[in-house]
């Protein structure tokens, strides 16, 4: 089978700090993979190694290899505007620029290169049918983006990177700033977007990763403890250390 | 032994008294120019120009040299220091360069404009040979403006949140698009703020001018023209004793000019707020 990201003992230091050991990991196409862990064991500088945000940070040094679709994208060569855009990023915050609507989630085709404007409403209409955002945001273009509940500019978070042409949706736990109920429909969305795109989202709520995931791995002190699918991590953990982390939350 | 209460209210007292000089000795200045000045100010004395040296008249050229040094001057300052700002703010780490960089700017800043005027007349005067003239004059007034520019641009790129960067960068776009699109949109209140403190600053200024525009009294037709301002009108007029009248008319117009721009700014900054926030 060909993975659409294989990550191959893979090191990632800040400095001499040793934040991400020696991982393994392959993640299929269209599928949902939720990273959990205790806090700061590495999830989030996991997702930002994989688009290569992380390396803005000085003193950041990679060890090993991430291929995605076959290709190592720290080898020297790599387009890294093209990776960013491949695999894209939704963050923590819901962070929209402090521009409209339409301006949000054209901005990444924009700095691709796309101009005219026909094809942009089309990505935009795109976009935001397949965030759920259209019949409330279609009058909407050119409000402000700041302007709208935490949950709508999440989403619109999300269509920002589809908007993208991305293929990979990186999401570092997208639901922590939302109530419990808009955190389902976000939830549903993904599931739905599994469709067509492979996700991996971090999360700190088992229960999340229980309801939207196919696989999840456990992460502890940078270290990639274990692997599987979702409902074998629940149900029958091979790790001591993942069912003592299981239990303690589910418990 | 007082009490600490007393204290308090004597304290709060002397603040008052220090507000209330302050506020009276500046509406006093005010009513004073205009008091003397709003007499000799009409159509006629906006648009046409001095005769017998200011004795009677009006001061429409001092009004055109006014208006397009200015504009020479912000023109050259406005790229230079918003582009040195992107620079020290976007592309350089902190370092000893860059604190060596911002202490000169901020010496820049602190010295005397009549200095800034003796350098303009020995380089672009005399060295350079561009006379007395608008360009001489603009390039002058520039370089004391640009401390303001740079400073303040600074300030306004280094308060935009970083997380618009990284955004932006995460969903690949380049530096120079982030900088663009997100980084200059956000500090553009800042920018512009700093834009038109430096235009009221080269309105006002006085003896760069008298060194290096020089003071003449006619329309200039071109960049190499020398001209006389509103505020050099104002100091010849007055030093001279030609006309205290026309002197005062001539403040009177200068001070309506920096309250607009003082305004202008003012409701632009509160626009593109609501804008870009
Ligand atoms: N910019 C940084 N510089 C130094 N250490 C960092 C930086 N970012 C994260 N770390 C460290 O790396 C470890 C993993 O962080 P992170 O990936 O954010 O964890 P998580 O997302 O799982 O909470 C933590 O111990 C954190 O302190
Ligand atoms: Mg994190």
């Amino acid at each position: 089978m060909e993975y659409k990201i294989e990550l191959v003992n893979l090191s990632v230091y800040y400095g001499d700090f040793h934040a991400l050991r020696n991982i393994n990991m392959q993640i299929g196409a269209k599928t949902i993979t939720a990273l959990i862990g205790p806090s700061g064991c590495g999830k989030s500088t996991m997702l930002r190694t994989i688009n290569r945000i992380n390396e803005l940070i000085d003193g950041t040094r990679i060890e090993g290899k991430i291929l995605i679709d076959q290709k190592d994208i720290y080898h020297p060569k790599t387009d890294i505007l093209q990776l960013r855009k491949k695999a894209g990023m939704v963050f923590q915050r819901p962070n929209c620029f402090p521009l409209s609507v339409y301006d949000n989630i054209t901005y990444g085709p924009r700095v691709h290169g796309i101009k005219k404007k026909a094809e942009l409403d089309e990505i935009v209409e795109k976009s935001l049918r397949a965030t759920w955002l259209w019949d409330e945001l279609k009058e909407k273009m050119k409000k402000s983006a700041l302007s709208l509940s935490l949950e709508y500019q999440q989403r619109l978070c999300i269509a920002r990177v589809l908007a993208l042409g991305s293929e990979i949706i990186l999401l570092d736990e997208p639901c922590s700033a939302l109530d419990p109920i808009t955190t389902l429909r976000i939830e549903e969305l993904l599931v739905e977007l599994k469709k067509d795109y492979t996700i991996i989202i971090v999360t700190h709520n088992m229960q999340q990763a229980a309801r939207v995931s196919n696989y999840s791995g456990y992460m502890l002190m940078g270290e990639l403890v274990e692997v599987n699918e979702t409902s074998k991590i629940f149900t029958s953990p091979q790790d001591k250390r993942t069912e003592d982390y299981i239990t303690g939350r589910f418990g | 032994m007082l009490k600490p209460i007393f204290w308090e209210q004597v304290m709060k007292k002397i603040l008052f008294v220090g507000t209330a000089i302050t506020v009276f000795i500046l509406f006093f200045i005010i009513f004073y120019i205009l008091k003397n000045g709003l007499a000799v100010v009409d159509m006629e004395f906006l648009l046409s120009s001095p005769k017998d040296f200011g004795r009677a008249g009006g001061i429409f050229p001092c009004i055109v040299g006014t208006i397009v040094l200015s504009l020479v001057a912000i023109i050259i300052a406005t790229p230079l220091g918003v582009g040195t700002s992107i620079y020290l703010s976007e592309y350089t780490r902190e370092s000893k360069l860059t604190s060596i960089i911002r202490f000169g700017t901020d010496c820049l800043a602190g010295i005397p404009s009549i200095i800034f005027g003796l350098f303009g007349f020995v380089l672009f005067v005399v060295y350079l040979g561009l006379g007395w003239s608008i360009l001489s004059g603009g390039l002058t007034i520039a370089f004391m403006i640009l401390p303001t520019i740079i400073r303040t641009s600074e300030e306004a790129i280094k308060s935009v949140p970083d997380y618009y960067r990284e955004v932006s960068l995460s969903l690949g776009g380049t530096k120079w698009q982030t900088i663009v699109k997100v980084v200059l949109p956000s500090a553009l209140p800042g920018i512009v703020t700093g834009i038109i403190l430096g235009v009221a600053r080269s309105i006002e200024e006085t003896a760069i001018v008298i060194f290096t525009a020089g003071s003449v009294l006619r329309i200039p037709t071109s960049l190499f023209d020398s001209c006389r301002t509103m505020s050099v009108h104002f100091y010849i007029l007055a030093r001279e004793g030609i006309s205290m009248e026309n002197a005062y008319g001539t403040a009177t117009i200068l001070i309506i000019t920096i309250l607009l721009i003082n305004a202008f700014a003012y409701w632009l900054m509160h626009r593109l707020m609501a804008k870009y926030s």
